[in-house]
């Protein structure tokens, strides 16, 4: 990848309409940290063959806040990838919410487009939303997307506090090993300040 | 060449006749006074006359929903007739015209009991329900079904026979002012079919109703109200046609389900509503509301459906799971050719604990036409241990048509799982070649990889609606390959 960018919300000026022309790389990373209220939308046109997006982000509202995160991804020509990756754990009274669509112009063909969203539920009072969307126009197109919502297996959990780690140590482990694919993309130190947060 | 295209529409359509006979009409337009007339037109009690009163001034204060991905063509309600029936011999007033007969006869509906009952046609007995226009012409088995305690009927005859009942559970899931079209058809609704299980009854036959758009200039509001009382069992099939027609009609109905504790209902749509030419020019705008409540604990309801007619189809079938342990299906092939537009899916709405739903939706298009999935899976805040399962794909035929998907997840519940997914895809070039190098012609190819590709759906129909869904995506397909 040529490009590679993280931007923590709330921090950085994270940008809002990006555009990837003929053979560009862009690997980009949202990190949106606990105690963040955002409304986050982001414009991803790729404009010419070949460009190529590789999208991740994780949002953190453990005890409140409220987190909107509107991805809108547009496969203009043919011949282009894009991947997405969202991840998130909300608990407390947070809302949190994803919407990202994926837009496959006509004649667009042989585009490849991924998008994944999960979350963990942590509470009885908080609420997720997740719309992932597809609008295809041209035939010849590889295009899924995957959402779930769930929480923390109870058996991990017993497994763990079967062998001597307390409770709460063994959640970390579960929220970790959940945001793993996205933190294994942060600088060291970002991933140690998730690490602080998740205890 | 106009001619030509039409010839060739008819092959492809071979519901779309128009049956002569001497049909009564109201005046066209939409306001009380209508309202007024058809109610009298069918003896209403006045409880009924003041839910359609109600319902119409709910009505007028309503808007269109614009959140589909359709293009509607604007509809001019004043310039529609809200009742047509076929007249009735007046020295013979009981028989059945014989023209509606035939009419039936040729689309393969079984309108005489005595010859399924001796074996003259080889289906199994199914109780019908035909509906013609705004009235219901006959319906079959009435007096076997009677004997267990099963009221099958039009819904005229059970509002007069049965009122406490229709009473009971009318607007009870879909209120008279849920949505514009809901709104509408519980203004204006003519006939559609009720059926009554009772309590641990086993509904020992198939039950069905068929719908037939017939008069030009009218539209079909049909009203269709289905309970099963606790540990009942039934399955009910819906199927409908329309005549060839360069203008669009329209196509409001209602379904109402409720399911009580341990009941079990099975719905089943084969939709083949007339879709309109190659130019997109006429057709039926299917503008439907469909929703079940599974009221009592473990209670079950499975919807199944085959959408391959209508010019502009907007349909969610949904699922209240009210009570504990119930569960919920959904299982949908639709399929959209030349300009056809569909926007169809399901809500599920976990309320009780330990609910399930199972979502299996696959999206056919092919020439101009577009095709979209939208769906809601919620979670309540009760829901605990609720899960659910969605799977959406896509095929798409031709590189001019749209296929979309549009799934809602809202999760309220930190011990419920929703899982969903999508994919979009075309009929590749290898397994095309596998099949004309084996001698098999593209177009009946492309007929085989649909078929597979639909068959996880087409399965859960049952035997007689399975063999004609079949044959329907192969008729609908042609002309979309090469």
């Amino acid at each position: 990848m040529d490009r590679q960018e993280v931007y923590v919300i709330g921090r950085d000026s994270a940008p809002q309409y990006l555009r990837l022309d003929a053979g560009e790389e862009l690997s980009m990373t949202l990190v949106v940290p606990p105690g963040t209220d955002t409304l986050y939308t982001l414009e991803v046109d790729l404009c010419g063959p070949g460009a190529s997006l590789d999208l991740a982000g994780l949002y953190l509202c453990p005890e409140a806040g409220k987190v909107d995160l509107r991805v809108l991804v547009r496969h203009a020509v043919g011949g282009c990838t894009s991947r997405q990756l969202f991840k998130g754990i909300v608990g407390g009274t947070a809302r949190a919410a994803f919407d990202g669509l994926i837009y496959v112009a006509q004649d667009a063909q042989k585009t490849q487009a991924f998008q994944e969203n999960h979350t963990l539920l942590l509470s009885d009072t908080a609420r997720v939303e997740s719309r992932p969307q597809l609008e295809i126009y041209a035939d010849d197109v590889q295009c899924s997307h995957g959402a779930t919502t769930g929480y923390l297996n109870p058996d991990e959990l017993f497994y763990m506090r079967s062998r001597g780690i307390p409770e709460a140590e063994a959640r970390r482990l579960q929220m970790i090993a959940f945001l793993a694919p996205v933190l294994r993309r942060l600088p060291e130190p970002l991933i140690e300040e998730i690490h602080a947060c998740l205890s | 060449m106009d001619e030509l295209i039409k010839d060739i529409a008819a092959q492809e359509y071979k519901e779309g006749f128009v049956t002569e006979v001497a049909q009564e009409y109201i005046p066209k337009g939409l306001n009380e006074d209508i309202i007024r007339l058809i109610s009298a037109k069918k003896g209403e009690p006045d409880w009924l006359l003041e839910f359609r009163l109600g319902a119409f001034r709910k009505w007028q204060k309503m808007r269109p929903p614009y959140w589909g991905h359709l293009r509607l063509p604007r509809i001019d309600f004043q310039d529609i007739i809200y009742w047509a029936a076929p007249k009735r011999a007046e020295d013979r007033p009981d028989e059945i015209d014989p023209a509606l007969m035939e009419t039936f006869d040729k689309l393969g509906i079984p309108l005489r009991e005595r010859e399924v009952l001796a074996g003259v046609k080889p289906k199994g007995e199914v109780a019908v329900d035909a509906v013609f226009d705004s009235v219901s012409v006959t319906t079959t088995f009435r007096k076997s079904l009677a004997d267990k305690g099963i009221i099958f009927c039009s819904f005229s005859e059970a509002v007069r026979e049965h009122p406490d009942l229709v009473r009971k559970y009318l607007a009870t899931v879909v209120p008279a002012g849920d949505n514009y079209y809901a709104a509408l058809n519980s203004a204006v609704f003519s006939d559609g079919s009720f059926c009554y299980v009772p309590k641990g009854v086993k509904c020992p036959m198939e039950l069905s109703s068929y719908f037939r758009i017939n008069a030009a200039g009218t539209g079909q509001f049909e009203r269709t109200l289905i309970v099963a009382d606790e540990g009942a069992q039934l399955s009910y099939m819906e199927g409908c046609t329309a005549p060839m027609r360069d203008e669009n009609q329209l196509h409001a109905a209602v379904v109402e389900i409720i399911v009580e504790k341990d009941a079990d209902v099975k719905y089943s749509t084969v939709q083949n509503w007339y879709p309109g030419d190659a130019q997109g020019r006429g057709g039926i705008l299917n503008l439907v509301t469909k929703r079940g409540i599974c009221r009592g604990s473990g209670s079950h309801l499975s919807w199944t459906q085959v959408e391959t007619g209508s010019a502009v189809t907007w349909k969610y079938p949904s699922t209240i799971l009210k009570g504990d342990y119930s569960s919920s299906e959904f299982y949908s092939v639709a399929m959209t050719n030349n300009r056809q537009q569909a926007d169809t899916g399901t809500k599920m709405i976990h309320l009780g604990r330990g609910t399930r739903s199972r979502v299996v939706s696959k999206g056919i298009s092919a020439g101009h036409s577009e095709n979209s999935y939208r769906g809601l899976v919620q979670m309540g805040p009760a829901a605990d241990g609720a899960r659910n399962y969605s799977q959406c794909d896509s095929l798409l035929i031709g590189s001019r048509c749209g296929a979309h998907t549009f799934p809602v997840i809202r999760n309220q519940n930190p011990h419920a799982v929703v899982e969903h997914e999508a994919t979009t895809s075309k009929i590749s070039e290898d397994q095309l070649f596998y099949c004309t190098q084996r001698g098999i012609a593209p177009e009946d190819a492309v007929a085989l990889i649909v078929g597979g590709y639909a068959r996880e759906v087409l399965a859960r129909l049952p035997m007689e609606f399975a063999v004609e869904a079949q044959k329907l995506l192969s008729v609908s397909l042609e002309g979309a390959v090469g």
